[in-house]
């Protein structure tokens, strides 16, 4: 009995390692998003408006609190049924993974403005700065610089993530491995090349970050 | 130009300060002391609002800062202020500190702007440190930059809140110099201290204050050659 078959789906290789580009720019794209969204939503949690903060509060109680899977999957099926757009896959992928994202970004940005000394917010206060200023060019530059470790592991996880798309069809390393699968009666080869990806893209990213946290100490 | 009016504070259920009123008239050193705990730096917070008092009234220049719609951030920028720990801006050189708020603030060219802070390291003895950033600064470095930062805006008034209290014991002489020189140029300034000797020397006048009551607003000479209450006396055969 052979117990790994790799000849019959060597053919096949290049057409799962074609998900990475697929994997890649749902990461990337939903990261840049959801860092823009979880700042506002961070701003929104610091601010002394009390309807900001809780709606900033809930938002992500409920982001966290839910399966990303389901709210994936009601994003899809519940926007063409509300208001008659017809939602492609990438868009329903971009904007859940982008809404899911902000909610935990903006909790790490949220801990790193309360992780900057008081002083410069006082220093900044003193010298007549206006507020907006402050958290540009003060709070915020020092609070990214504390959490920049933890914004590179929600993109660790945003790449794993990022295969439930293959739940409503998007052609990501997942989805292709599966295909494969069916095609070929063969499911053991193709999950495990799926896997050996992301665990190298993952690996690619955990250097960089360790290249980033190295020279954020000597600096 | 500052005038403080029953100024009240309370921290929860702790009142810190408990009713404070003086005035500080423009060009004055004034020398805040009293023991640990008696509210000095509550009250030297509460002048540009850091504290907003509880109760009272701040007055500067006129304008009462603690009523209606003032625009805060325009009267920070006239009153400065030098902390204990320097708060200077770590992502920034020294001279990018200096420079930022006549630039954003004022609206101060930027050429100018360096021009200005150039001139105020050299003043404060930092000519070469420009381009550092803080944390390779040393203490008493960081706060002559901090008092260059405080000055670049040109300030009518300056609050220093225990400006050596951070310092190792021998550069406390070179930012002491540092604020000396700076004293009698027509700038208000206010300073929290336990140095007394500096007090003696440069303030114009002292207020001692004990647990959240002014108690004593004297002359500086009078004040440490005879205190005129019972309180004062102790404090100074203490520390003295």
């Amino acid at each position: 009995m052979i117990l790994l078959d790799f000849e019959r789906i060597w053919p096949s290789v290049p057409y799962i390692v074609g998900g990475i580009p697929v994997t890649l720019a749902y990461t990337g794209v939903s990261l840049c998003l959801g860092f823009v969204w979880g700042m506002l939503l961070a701003l929104c949690k610091v601010s002394h408006i009390k309807f900001l903060k809780w709606s900033a509060g809930f938002y992500t109680s409920v982001f966290r609190g839910t399966p990303l899977l389901l709210q994936l999957t009601l994003i899809y099926h519940a926007i063409p049924q509300l208001t008659g757009y017809s939602i492609s896959i990438w868009e329903a992928g971009i904007l859940t993974f982008t809404l899911n994202s902000g909610a935990y970004v903006s909790e790490h940005i949220r801990a790193g403005i309360n992780g900057v000394d008081k002083g410069q917010m006082e220093a900044a206060l003193s010298l007549g700065i206006p507020y907006s200023l402050i958290m540009k060019d003060i709070i915020l530059p020092q609070a990214i610089r504390i959490i920049l470790p933890s914004l590179v592991n929600e993109a660790i996880d945003l790449v794993k993530e990022s295969s439930l798309i293959s739940v409503i069809g998007g052609a990501d390393i997942l989805r292709r491995a599966v295909i494969v699968s069916s095609e070929k009666y063969l499911y053991f080869e193709p999950l495990l090349i799926a896997g050996l990806l992301y665990y190298v893209l993952i690996l690619i990213l955990t250097f960089a970050a360790q290249l980033i946290e190295k020279k954020l100490k000597t600096t | 130009m500052i005038r403080l009016e029953k100024i009240h504070k309370s921290f929860g259920d702790h009142e810190v300060l408990k009713g404070i009123t003086g005035h500080i008239p423009q060009g004055e050193v004034l020398a805040i002391i009293g023991p640990s705990g008696s509210g000095k730096s509550t009250l030297l917070r509460a002048i540009n609002l850091l504290e907003v008092p509880t109760s009272g009234k701040v007055t500067i220049d006129g304008v009462c800062i603690t009523e209606g719609r003032v625009d805060i951030g325009k009267i920070r920028s006239k009153v400065g202020m030098v902390f204990q720990q320097f708060n200077l801006f770590p992502h920034m050189t020294t001279l990018e500190n200096v420079i930022y708020a006549p630039m954003k603030v004022k609206k101060l060219p930027e050429k100018e702007a360096v021009n200005l802070g150039k001139g105020l390291l050299a003043k404060v003895g930092l000519k070469d440190k420009a381009n550092t950033y803080p944390p390779h600064l040393s203490g008493g470095q960081k706060q002559r930059a901090a008092i260059a930062r405080a000055l670049a805006m040109e300030p009518e008034a300056i609050l220093f809140d225990e400006p050596t209290s951070a310092l190792d014991p021998e550069v406390v002489k070179e930012v002491l110099n540092v604020i000396k020189d700076l004293a009698h140029t027509g700038i208000t300034m206010v300073i929290v201290t336990h140095e007394m000797g500096f007090a003696r020397e440069v303030a114009d006048r002292v207020w001692f204050l004990d647990e959240g009551h002014l108690v004593e607003d004297s002359p500086s000479r009078t004040f440490f050659k005879a205190p005129q209450t019972k309180r004062a006396r102790e404090f100074l055969e203490k520390v003295l």
